[in-house]
């Protein structure tokens, strides 16, 4: 950069008249910005075209054989039928509490053991601790069945209960929390509580306050994960008022795929939110999803 | 556990005081960790031990009964298990073979881009976000053979014999599993990306100064510099992605059902396992894939964490 800029300098002083040129590597700049704009229309066309195709009520009945970006007869016709169809607002309610009550639950309970895990001495703890990193290794595929069993014997199909309780503590948080809070200085921690301040005291207002950084990674890498997962809601509800909207969204998408513009509608009520979320905090999105090294 | 339920006949202030300096000492770590370590025991610990008990029990009306290895045999000789095993493998195969380098080329474009680099990485990221329920409901017309947005694409480039995608079930370039494969490289690649960028930045920049001044073109050090550099990511990317590729279902589930139409050539182990255990009601042949399950994940993952994170761990401390 540096360099770059003595250059120009000298360069204005040697040409006065020429206040602008194309920069030495001009070509391969603008090969690459065709290649890479070519690339993101190849990932937005089929957004923009399901946007469009949902928008058109003769979609429902025969599609124009080549694929338009502008629907031909603008309407909302196939948002009114899907809404009716499907009880998207409950669908959202839904999501909403399963995924709020997991992620404020997976963040204390992960927070809590985190705590214990980096700051406490005693007996066991390596056990413990090497029990909870055990549990990364089991996929939740091997345990689903089992657990969609168990959650029989509890009477919890069909209830809200299902759905959050097995995702509440997790080996992953545990680990990401005592990583973050094994880092800060023990004497924080001892001079508050010569102070007099109890452990709980110390955890909520001293410990969670300097990880709030980790605690918001982990906040978005559980909404991500919570709200598309399909293959638990499948399992354990098959109550239409405790359809998370992924779930419904799959139901839907299986009984009315003869309907494209319908289908099509559902899909584009599942989605804007969630990209107009993302659009807003993409930034700490996309730090939270690479830092992790897990995707969603 | 409180101090106050101490017998307090002999020296009981001398006793309190004790207890409390062990309560803070010992005692409350265990309150810390008294609830998580109750929902994992029971939630994760639990199930996890049902399914490997279940794999070598038979239920039966008058209890369950223990049957060895049977259930693995039953497993072993099925034509269904090994085919969605097979699928699953090939399609994690095909999805890591397009997807990294496709990924590399782009993300090092993007890194050399001086212009507009963010909006694009948020366009490619985009589909990350959205479920991959919502990936497949959507691919499922852009597939459509008669008005699907790839073949209408494909009409419009003057190609007349136009492939039939997800309706054509068997093993080619433009089959069912040809089309779940572009779809899984349509919604990973902006993940790929973003992680290859990040290993593309970490390359340090006097590695580049020194080729430039020995006369190499920006070719030779994209080959010689760029790709042996990314060797840790790649590694990591094949690793978790080989883990993902095995536990796939949303999408494929989706687009073909628990029994992968068309013609299985969709059913993954997951769905397989799914099938199994929640329709068939078979819990001892699908517990017995689950252990069958765990240990491929845990082979992939020992082999990620010996090989490769350990080291890089200590490379970064």
């Amino acid at each position: 950069m540096a360099v770059d800029q003595t250059l120009a300098v000298t360069g204005t002083r040697a040409t006065p008249r020429r206040r602008w040129r194309l920069p030495h590597d001009w070509r391969g700049q603008t090969g690459m910005a065709i290649a890479l704009i070519l690339g993101a229309v190849v990932m937005l066309a089929p957004f923009l075209w399901m946007v469009a195709t949902s928008l058109s009520r003769k979609a429902n009945v025969s599609m124009p054989r080549t694929p338009s970006l502008w629907p031909p007869d603008p309407s909302l016709f196939n948002y009114f039928i899907a809404s009716d169809n499907l009880p998207i607002v409950r669908l959202y309610l839904n999501s909403l509490l399963v995924v709020g009550v997991t992620t404020g639950g997976y963040l204390l309970f992960s927070s809590l053991a985190g705590y214990a895990f980096a700051k406490g001495r005693f007996p066991g703890k390596s056990v413990l601790f090497i029990a909870f990193l055990a549990t990364l290794f089991i996929p939740f595929e091997t345990r689903m069945i089992p657990l969609y069993l168990f959650m029989g014997q509890l009477h919890l199909t069909n209830s809200y209960g299902a759905l959050i309780l097995p995702f509440l503590a997790g080996g992953f948080g545990t680990f990401l929390m005592r990583q973050t809070i094994a880092g800060i200085p023990d004497e924080l921690i001892e001079a508050a509580r010569i102070d007099g301040a109890s452990e709980l005291r110390i955890f909520f207002q001293i410990v969670l306050p300097l990880c709030k950084p980790t605690l918001a990674t982990l906040a978005i890498l559980n909404v991500i994960w919570r709200w598309n997962d399909v293959l638990w809601p499948l399992l354990v509800t098959s109550n239409r008022d405790l359809f998370t909207v992924t779930q419904g969204l799959a139901m839907a998408g299986r009984s009315q795929g003869i309907y494209t513009g319908v289908a099509l509608a559902t899909a584009v009520m599942a989605i804007l939110p969630v990209v107009v979320a993302y659009l807003f905090l993409q930034r700490y999105v996309i730090r939270s999803v690479v830092s992790s090294g897990v995707k969603g | 556990m409180k101090p106050e339920s101490a017998p307090s006949s002999l020296g009981s202030g001398f006793l309190l005081s004790r207890l409390r300096r062990a309560f803070r000492g010992t005692l409350v770590w265990y309150g810390f960790l008294a609830a998580p370590l109750f929902l994992i025991m029971v939630f994760v610990g639990y199930p996890t031990f049902l399914a490997f008990q279940q794999s070598v029990y038979t239920e039966t009306p008058a209890g369950d009964v223990f049957a060895g290895t049977f259930h693995f045999q039953r497993l072993f000789s099925s034509q269904v298990f090994w085919g969605a095993l097979g699928n699953t493998v090939l399609l994690g195969v095909a999805f890591l073979a397009i997807i990294l380098p496709l990924a590399t080329i782009f993300a090092s474009m993007l890194n050399r881009l001086r212009r507009g680099a963010t909006p694009l990485k948020v366009i490619y990221f985009l589909p990350q976000l959205t479920s991959s329920v919502a990936v497949a409901i959507m691919f499922n017309y852009v597939f459509q053979p008669d008005w699907g947005l790839l073949n209408g694409v494909l009409r419009s480039l003057g190609i007349s014999q136009l492939p039939l995608w997800l309706a054509d079930p068997r093993l080619s370039l433009t089959g069912s599993r040809a089309a779940v494969t572009l779809l899984a490289v349509w919604a990973g690649l902006g993940y790929f990306i973003i992680v290859i960028l990040a290993g593309l930045q970490s390359i340090p920049t006097d590695l580049y100064d020194a080729a430039a001044i020995d006369g190499a073109s920006p070719l030779q050090s994209w080959v010689h510099i760029t790709l042996p550099s990314l060797r840790p990511t790649f590694i990591f990317l094949i690793m978790t992605g080989t883990v993902d590729a095995l536990s796939r279902f949303g999408d494929l589930w989706t687009l073909g059902g628990p029994g992968g139409s068309p013609a299985r050539s969709l059913q993954s182990v997951v769905m397989y396992m799914f099938q199994q255990g929640f329709e068939s009601n078979d819990f001892s042949l699908s517990a017995a894939t689950a252990v069958v399950f765990f240990v491929i994940v845990l082979v992939i993952s020992a082999i990620s964490f010996w090989g490769f994170l350990r080291r890089e761990f200590k490379a970064i401390r």
